[in-house]
């Protein structure tokens, strides 16, 4: 810890498990302590604890079978999650990745007797799956290239980034398979970035994450909100200095996060369920971490996972607060004045609202600022492509500020819309203890990276940004900017000068977040709140639908693959089966016709002896001429 | 006064056809024996008569193992036929099919 703390890193092998003479590269297991991955274990460590304290009070008070499976269980995410983090490998990390997705399988499917968790489970896992197929690839692909899955550390003394970057520059060579080595480190980074979109439920792969909604709110909280899905940014942000040397890479991971940020927030906006509301948010905002890590803004991508799991873990032990005042009711159109009734889980949900509308002061917008600001000044200089990914995540702003709040009016605000909102169920310190820790960070943890306020007081100090800034050589931000640079091409542009264009930026979504929770307040407010959603005609269908995106994948499995298969099938059991069975029936038919020849009879057999004889002896003559 | 070669083998020829006439013919396994034994001593007589004609008493030696070999293919044909007796009650040849597919 002091020596990260000192701007050092740790870095060492743990086990060679293939390795020796004979084979051209190693595997191992190391641990890897840095700047970053420090950063994160302090997350995963903080949410993990306070939502396994959380679960007393969700899963123990209210008298849960199968508890010994549950606790197993997480404790068995954490430290696959912990190791994902510790991992100093490209290979070690998959490995853990896959763990992780494991335990996302086992406890979305927690209450399997159900008819919904085991098939949302299944869905969840096969989804991820799918892009963890190319991230497999991606790392069979790098250790075919580089030889070295080593993200790096000062215990290594090849890394592939590095090696990728030597390459670039014509100072080493690697096998790129016949490709331009950056067209080459493009595809690599491409691959990888699957397993990515599958983890993070960027767009096409975000449908599983609703669905995991069927499992307990603890986990919901703690994997699909504010630790796994953050694996995959996590990753983005692990080996950046290899992203960061491909434009073409970079420009893909800012496009599906800002498309990802706006598609999902215009389907949170429709939603009854208050988790769902939830799980449209956390897609959304992983959408701005990719938004932000694509658009060159590598402290603001991480700035913003912190704040994201802070308020978004604080969000959905809330939701599971209420859930377990309304005796697992989660239709918000059955809430309503609960604020009364539990203000200690109001004010901590508020908090988080706040926080996840990004409105000034709370930690979100601090966070939500950088990404868009970092985006549009790399947009504004010699990138304008990324102008297109800013719009897309600015316009989710306005979105992401009306459901926070339109989310928050209903389940709080208004008069109680059902006998259970009227009389809910008490919780105990152990909902309340989890809920008034991360409320309070939620409003404050944006002070580790104030960046405008240093902008425009050099005396306020930006921690996050030294704090990353001054990691060990190759892994830390200032070299990810060089790469940018050089590699990608990113430059600044500050159409107002630097002051003035980061004011300009923040305002601008302020102003929409602003616009979206009034839009919100103006529509729900009052003691008896009434459904807007009606007013959106067609388009409120395709929404409830999710752009009919399942329906899509459903059509793309049963209608498409399965034709295909089916036509594959049946070229196999007529085309090739058909050849086979053939020639067997055939030698079956002439044996069955060719065995009556043996009668059985003596005498036949005499006659056929002499036949055959005399034949012979007439062929001889014949061929002797004994007869002219 | 010599009989000429030609003879003994129109006489050879005609009992080789007595005989294959009777393996094609009969039913009786006995008589289809006799039939075999006519056959093999229709060859016997071939033997006799070249090894007379050639002066070389080769062939006469050679009919004497050719009837010993007889003597002891009828005693091996009898035991068969006694077992058709006892399987089949009876010694027709196209009764005992049972041994093929």
């Amino acid at each position: 810890m002091y020596t990260v703390a000192t701007g050092h890193a740790y870095q060492s092998t743990l086990y060679t498990w293939v390795g020796g003479e004979a084979v051209p590269y190693e595997l191992t297991f190391g641990i890897l302590l840095d700047q970053l991955s420090t950063l994160m274990l302090v997350i995963v460590s903080l949410i993990s604890f306070l939502v396994h304290v959380f679960s007393l009070g969700y899963m123990n008070d209210e008298d849960e079978g199968g508890l010994a499976r549950y606790y197993a269980e997480l404790g068995l995410f954490s430290a696959s999650m912990l190791g994902f983090v510790f991992a100093d490998n490209l290979l070690m990390a998959f490995m853990f990745f896959e763990l992780v997705g494991l335990c996302s399988y086992l406890l979305i499917g927690f209450w399997f007797r159900e008819a919904g968790p085991p098939s949302a489970a299944k869905k969840a896992f096969l989804v991820t799956r799918f892009g963890d197929y190319f991230f497999l690839i991606g790392v069979v692909a790098v250790f075919a290239t580089f030889g070295t899955a080593a993200f790096g550390g000062p215990g290594v003394e090849e890394s592939f980034p590095h090696l990728a970057e030597l390459a670039l520059d014509g100072e080493a060579s690697v096998n790129t398979f016949g490709f331009a080595p950056s067209t080459w480190f493009t595809i690599v980074g491409l691959l990888v970035l699957g397993g990515v979109m599958g983890k993070s439920a960027q767009f096409p792969f975000h449908t599983w994450l609703p669905d995991a909604m069927e499992g307990p709110t603890p986990v919901s909280a703690l994997i699909h909100a504010a630790t796994m899905v953050a694996a995959g940014v996590y990753l983005v942000a692990r080996m950046y200095g290899f992203y960061a040397l491909s434009p073409t890479a970079l420009g893909v991971i800012a496009f599906v996060g800002g498309f990802t940020a706006l598609f999902a927030a215009t389907m949170g906006v429709v939603k009854r369920e208050i988790k769902q509301v939830l799980a449209y948010s956390t897609i959304s905002q992983y959408g701005y971490i990719m938004l932000a890590l694509g658009g060159g803004g590598y402290v603001a991508g991480v700035f913003h996972l912190t704040t994201h799991a802070v308020f978004k873990a604080l969000l959905f032990l809330g939701a599971g607060s209420v859930i377990i005042a309304m005796h697992h009711n989660e239709n918000m159109w059955d809430m309503g004045g609960l604020k009364d009734e539990m203000p200690v889980t109001y004010y901590a949900f508020l908090s988080g609202s706040l926080a996840l509308a990004g409105i000034v002061p709370f930690s979100g917008f601090w966070s939500k600022d950088e990404v868009l600001f970092e985006t549009l000044i790399h947009g504004l200089g010699d990138s304008p492509l990324l102008l297109g990914a800013y719009a897309m995540g600015l316009l989710a702003v306005f979105f992401t500020g009306f459901y926070t709040f339109r989310m928050v009016l209903l389940t709080f605000h208004g008069e109680p819309r059902s006998d259970t909102a009227r009389d809910p169920h008490g919780v105990r310190w152990n909902v309340k203890v989890p809920l008034v820790v991360l409320g309070t960070l939620a409003a404050v943890v944006g002070v580790i990276n104030l960046t405008p306020v240093h902008t425009l007081v050099p005396a306020v100090p930006e921690f996050l940004h030294d704090w990353l800034f001054h990691g060990p050589e190759g892994l830390n931000g200032e070299h990810y900017e060089e790469l940018l640079h050089d590699f990608a091409g990113y430059t600044k542009g500050y159409p107002l000068g630097e002051t003035l264009t980061m004011l300009a930026s923040a305002a601008v979504s302020l102003g929409l977040a602003l616009a979206g929770a009034g839009l919100a307040v103006a529509l729900y407010r009052g003691p008896e709140p009434v459904e807007h959603t009606d007013k959106l005609g067609a388009l409120k269908t395709v929404l409830f639908n999710n752009y009919y995106q399942d329906e899509f994948q459903v059509w793309l499995a049963e209608g498409l693959t399965a034709r295909v298969a089916g036509a594959a099938d049946t070229v196999d059991v007529s085309g090739i089966d058909g050849v086979v069975n053939f020639v067997s029936s055939l030698s079956l038919f002439t044996g069955d016709r060719l065995r009556r020849v043996q009668t059985g009879i003596v005498s036949n057999y005499a006659a056929l002896l002499t036949l055959g004889l005399t034949i012979l002896l007439v062929a001889f003559g014949v061929m002797q001429g004994w007869f002219l | 006064m010599a009989v000429p070669v030609q003879y003994y083998l129109v006489l050879s020829a005609f009992v080789f056809c007595v005989g294959l006439f009777g393996v094609l013919t009969r039913r009786n396994a006995l008589l289809f024996l006799m039939s075999v034994e006519l056959m093999l001593n229709a060859a016997n007589i071939n033997f006799v008569a070249f090894s007379y004609y050639h002066g070389n008493l080769t062939g006469q030696v050679f009919s004497l193992f050719t009837m010993a070999l007889a003597a002891a293919e009828v005693a091996v044909g009898i035991g068969i036929i006694l077992v058709l007796y006892r399987n089949f009650a009876d010694v027709d040849v196209t009764t005992a099919t049972t041994l093929r597919w």
